[in-house]
């Protein structure tokens, strides 16, 4: 690439030898990208009453990385999942996690909140946006990508809070 | 990839105000920095306004507005270092020095500007330049973002690459470059253009993928302007182009496996560069539509090269189809090729491929029927090969199918050629009842309106075993038809009949009797349409014969037979329960049989005139039918004069009987009166041609007439009668009838005078008063005129 020529001293009037760079091959050119990964927070969904009551996402992934075990995968997750993979995250890998959206204090006081709370359908449809943007960040980090933690998140039906944290090697 | 963000279309309006204010802001200081000479600072601001081309976030709509701004603005840059240069200054270090700007997006462009200048200024290094830049952009993967820099280098090179076969420059190592070097510079970026542009359709969201196709297809200008460019250099010819560019930019297209790449590419192909090109490397052409995605419509693209070529043959500036090049074969040979590869390429398709090479063969080999044939025996070959069933009408197939059966109909208009297409009838036999049906009254229509005579027995066989839906009933016809349509078909093959017209009498006779073996099978809906015109046709033959009375010396055994022909023609239409039809056709032939006079003629035309009275007596019993059938026999027998008075008496006498044995009395009267001609205008063999006027039987009759006229209740009726009977008196009165007299006439008027005004007021009886006024006005007038004839003397008016 260009910013990586050497320029040599001007011989003649205008230099243009450059480092040779291997040629592409036709195949390389135009072929799907090797490292599709998409993930799809969705269909949110409350369930229960009183204060056992819960919001849960889809989160369906899709992906030709060699890393993850199934190629696609559907599991339902709720904000506390979330935050349980950021917690793990933060302590065994070495990626800054980024944040989550806010936990929404305000709306789960019942002193101050308005209306159905963090069960309002705007918020959740917002927070399940915002958490979407969250795990296609950090799932498209190479890091992350080792993490056992993330395949179960991604993967397995149930989140295992309990189990033995460890690196990834599927290649 | 980072996916793209996906912003609203009322923030793009908002992102790209802001992008253009600062490209605005960024270029006045450009410019103000380069007015005041200020090289490094104007390069600054120019690297700045550039920066804005870094976005994600534009549509390649907005993009490309953002684009177009900021190479206005970068035009000033141009012209700036162009005058330096020229003023004297010294300018080569700065193709080194853009290269220090920050971000490669400004980088590049900027390399590109100042490398434009170095070309445009001094040749000498133009190749080594070319090649660098189109090299360095492979800097930004970013597909929108390299597509719009590779134009921004392609439109910024247009008219200054070389164009020549030789370098342009004496110097070997500053080398100007050649032909060559333009084509590899553009074959390199089509190439690069091409990646980024098929690559565009992963980058985001797998749901915005359609929105993103669409975005994509407005793209496709971009890759395509580096075809023009090459379509553009004037050293190219023809071997450069099969040589250098065709398989190169094929190669690309096959490749990227995209279906819009290469619908598109391949029709970019077909439209930029000149017909000579394309004849001389249709095979390369072609083999790689057998080779390109299995949704690509390959069809649309063939079908286009095919249309583009044939026009090219029509034109009248071209030399046209070089003789050594076999155009039809080669696309023969190469659509054959692709429909065996493409398996599941739809029928329709196949067809539709089919039609474009009839028109290919039409258009540029005008006399090559067999070519034609050709291609309706590979269709109908491919059809066996895929078993198919009879095709429904309205289907995609069975309309294309009919597409392709019209085109030699149409464009021969001649449907004696249209039979030398041996598998044009194999082709037909895959449409189904409807289609078959379509397919030959579109044919007969054409032969109809082109009307040309079918001159042979073997091609009146042909044709109607072509047409045979419209002929006769088929295993797959439905049972109830639209009858208003049955009767226009049919009606159409009674006109085509008066198509089959031999050159001589002999194969003429052969002609109907093929086609009478044909009709003869209709059925009895048919016949009655077919039957007629046939007999017609024959009557027509007999008095051909005739005519040729004096080089034929058996032309009256042959008018015999002919007679024959036409009697079982008739009794056919008979045995299908028709009576009226038969009856008048008796009659015709009674008629012409008489006229024409061959030996044994008197015992045809008696033996036709008695058919005529057996179907009367037989099988027409309602009273309106039998009035109007008698006054018809008796009218053509007044006609004839070919009867000896042995068979002139007793037909007269069943004419007179069978008037007077009418149901009706006005019905009796009627057919009375019109018997009294026949004792008066009708002619016998005895005398000689002159009627017989025989003036004591026609009072008779009319007396007769009267009688009945009496025996009628309605009054209104009955004055009717009279006066109708008082113009017949007064007929033969006027011909010198002796029998008649002014006595008779003047009773006649007395009672019609004193019945008249006691009829009741109505329409009836005005239109009867107006009938005896005139009839009146016609006696004044005679009485009063000193012509000859009769005397009026006497008449009471």
């Amino acid at each position: 690439m260009a910013e990586d020529g050497s320029t040599k001293p001007a011989a003649a009037d205008i230099d243009t030898s450059r480092l040779d760079s291997k040629r592409q091959t036709l195949d390389d050119a135009y072929a799907a990208p090797a490292n599709f990964l998409e993930i799809d927070v969705c269909n949110h969904q409350t369930h229960g009453i009183g204060n056992k009551r819960y919001t849960d996402y889809e989160v369906r992934m899709k992906t030709n990385l060699p890393v993850f075990k199934n190629k696609e995968s559907t599991v339902r997750r709720r904000y506390s999942d979330f935050e349980f993979l950021k917690q793990e995250l933060e302590r065994d890998s070495k990626i800054v996690v980024p944040a989550l959206p806010g936990k929404a204090l305000g709306r789960q006081l019942p002193f101050l909140k308005k209306g159905d709370g963090i069960f309002e359908d705007e918020f959740i449809e917002q927070r399940q946006t915002a958490l979407e943007e969250f795990i296609n960040k950090i799932a498209g980090h190479p890091l992350a990508q080792n993490e056992k933690s993330l395949h179960m998140f991604l993967q397995d039906k149930a989140l295992d809070k309990n189990y033995v944290p460890g690196k990834v090697r599927n290649t | 990839m980072p996916p793209t963000q996906a912003v609203a279309s009322e923030d793009q309006e908002k992102l790209l105000e802001e992008a253009q204010q600062v490209v605005k802001v960024q270029a006045f200081q450009m410019k103000r920095s380069l007015d005041k000479g200020k090289l490094m600072d104007g390069l600054k601001n120019a690297s700045n306004m550039l920066g804005e081309l870094r976005t994600s976030l534009l549509s390649p709509k907005g993009y490309y507005e953002l684009y177009m701004s900021v190479c206005d603005e970068l035009r000033h840059l141009e012209q700036y270092l162009l005058d330096e240069y020229q003023k004297g200054h010294k300018i080569a270090d700065l193709y080194e020095l853009v290269q220090y700007a920050g971000n490669i997006v400004p980088r590049l462009y900027l390399l590109i500007t100042v490398g434009i200048v170095y070309i445009k200024a001094h040749q000498s290094s133009r190749k080594d330049i070319m090649k660098d830049l189109v090299e360095m952009c492979r800097g930004v993967q970013h597909p929108l973002r390299g597509l719009f820099l590779r134009n921004y280098l392609l439109q910024c090179t247009r008219n200054y690459l070389p164009d020549t076969e030789q370098d342009e420059s004496d110097n070997p190592e500053t080398a100007g470059g050649n032909i060559e070097d333009s084509i590899d510079f553009i074959l390199l970026n089509f190439a690069e253009m091409n990646k980024l542009w098929v690559r565009m359709q992963h980058q985001g969201h797998s749901r915005d993928w359609e929105k993103r196709e669409k975005e994509r297809n407005e793209l496709r200008i971009l890759v395509g302007t580096n075809l023009v460019r090459l379509s553009q250099l004037e050293t190219v010819d023809v071997e450069r182009y099969k040589k250098d560019i065709l398989p190169e930019v094929v190669e690309q297209v096959v490749s990227c496996r995209d279906t819009i790449a290469q619908e598109y590419l391949m029709e970019c192909i077909i439209q930029v560069f000149p017909d000579e090109f394309h004849l001389q490397t249709l095979s390369i052409f072609l083999k790689a539509c057998a080779d390109l995605n299995t949704a690509v419509n390959v069809k649309n693209i063939i079908i286009a090269m095919i249309d583009r070529l044939a026009l090219f043959a029509c034109r009248d500036d071209t030399a046209g189809i070089p003789a050594d090049l076999k155009l039809f074969d080669i696309f023969s040979l190469q659509i054959a090729g692709i429909i065996e590869a493409r398996s599941d390429m739809p029928t329709e398709d196949i067809v539709a491929l089919q039609v474009s090479l009839i028109n290919l063969a039409l258009k540029c080999y005008q006399d090559r029927v067999d070519y034609i044939d050709k291609v309706l025996e590979t269709t109908a070959s491919i059809f066996e090969k895929l078993k198919l069933e009879l095709l429904k009408n309205n289907t995609a197939v069975a309309k294309e199918l009919q597409r392709l059966l019209k085109i030699p109909v149409d464009s021969y208009n001649n449907i004696l050629t249209l039979l030398k297409l041996e598998h044009f009838v194999h082709v037909v036999e895959y449409l189904d009842y409807e289609g078959r049906k379509t397919i030959s009254a579109y044919i007969v229509n054409n032969a109809i309106d082109n009307n040309l005579p079918v001159p042979s027995q073997e091609q009146v066989d042909q044709i109607l075993t072509l047409v045979a839906p419209l002929v006769k009933d088929q295993p797959d016809q439905p049972e109830e038809e639209d009858p208003e349509d049955f009767a226009e078909e049919q009606g159409l093959m009674g006109r085509f009949i008066n198509l089959l017209q031999a050159e001589d009498a002999d194969q003429q006779y052969l002609i109907l009797n093929t086609a009478r073996k044909h009709f003869g099978v209709g059925g009895n809906k048919r016949i009655k349409y077919t039957l007629p015109p046939l007999t017609f046709s024959a009557f027509r033959l007999a008095f051909t014969y005739k005519e040729l009375g004096e080089e034929d010396d058996k032309w009256e055994k042959k008018c015999q037979k002919i007679f024959t022909f036409c009697h079982q023609t008739i009794t056919a239409l008979i045995k299908a329960e028709l009576a009226e039809l038969p009856l008048r056709l008796f009659l015709q032939g009674a008629l012409a049989a008489g006229e024409i006079g061959f030996e044994n003629h008197e015992t045809v035309a008696y033996e036709f005139m008695s058919q005529a009275f057996s179907l009367y007596e037989d099988e027409i019993s309602d009273s309106k039918a039998q009035l109007a059938a008698i006054t018809l026999i008796i009218a053509t027998f007044e006609r004839m004069s070919c009867f000896g008075e042995e068979n002139h008496e007793p037909l007269r006498t069943q004419c007179a009987l069978a008037a007077s044995k009418l149901l009706k009395k006005p019905d009796q009267c009627r057919g009375v009166g019109v018997c009294s001609h026949l004792f008066w205008s009708g002619r016998s063999t005895e005398s000689n041609g002159e009627e017989i006027h025989d003036g004591k039987r026609v009072a008779e009759c009319l007396k007769k007439a009267l009688r009945i006229a009496n025996q009628c209740m309605d009054p209104t009726v009955q004055v009717q009668l009279f006066v109708e009977i008082l113009n017949r008196y007064i007929y033969f009165y006027e011909r010198g009838n002796d029998q008649i007299t002014i006595q008779v006439l003047n009773q006649l008027l007395d009672k019609i005078r004193e019945d008249m005004p006691n009829l009741e007021d109505n329409d009836e009886t005005e239109q009867i008063t107006k009938h005896y006024n005139n009839t009146i006005d016609h006696l004044r007038n005679k009485q009063e005129s000193a012509e000859e004839g009769p005397s009026f003397e006497g008449l009471a008016l």
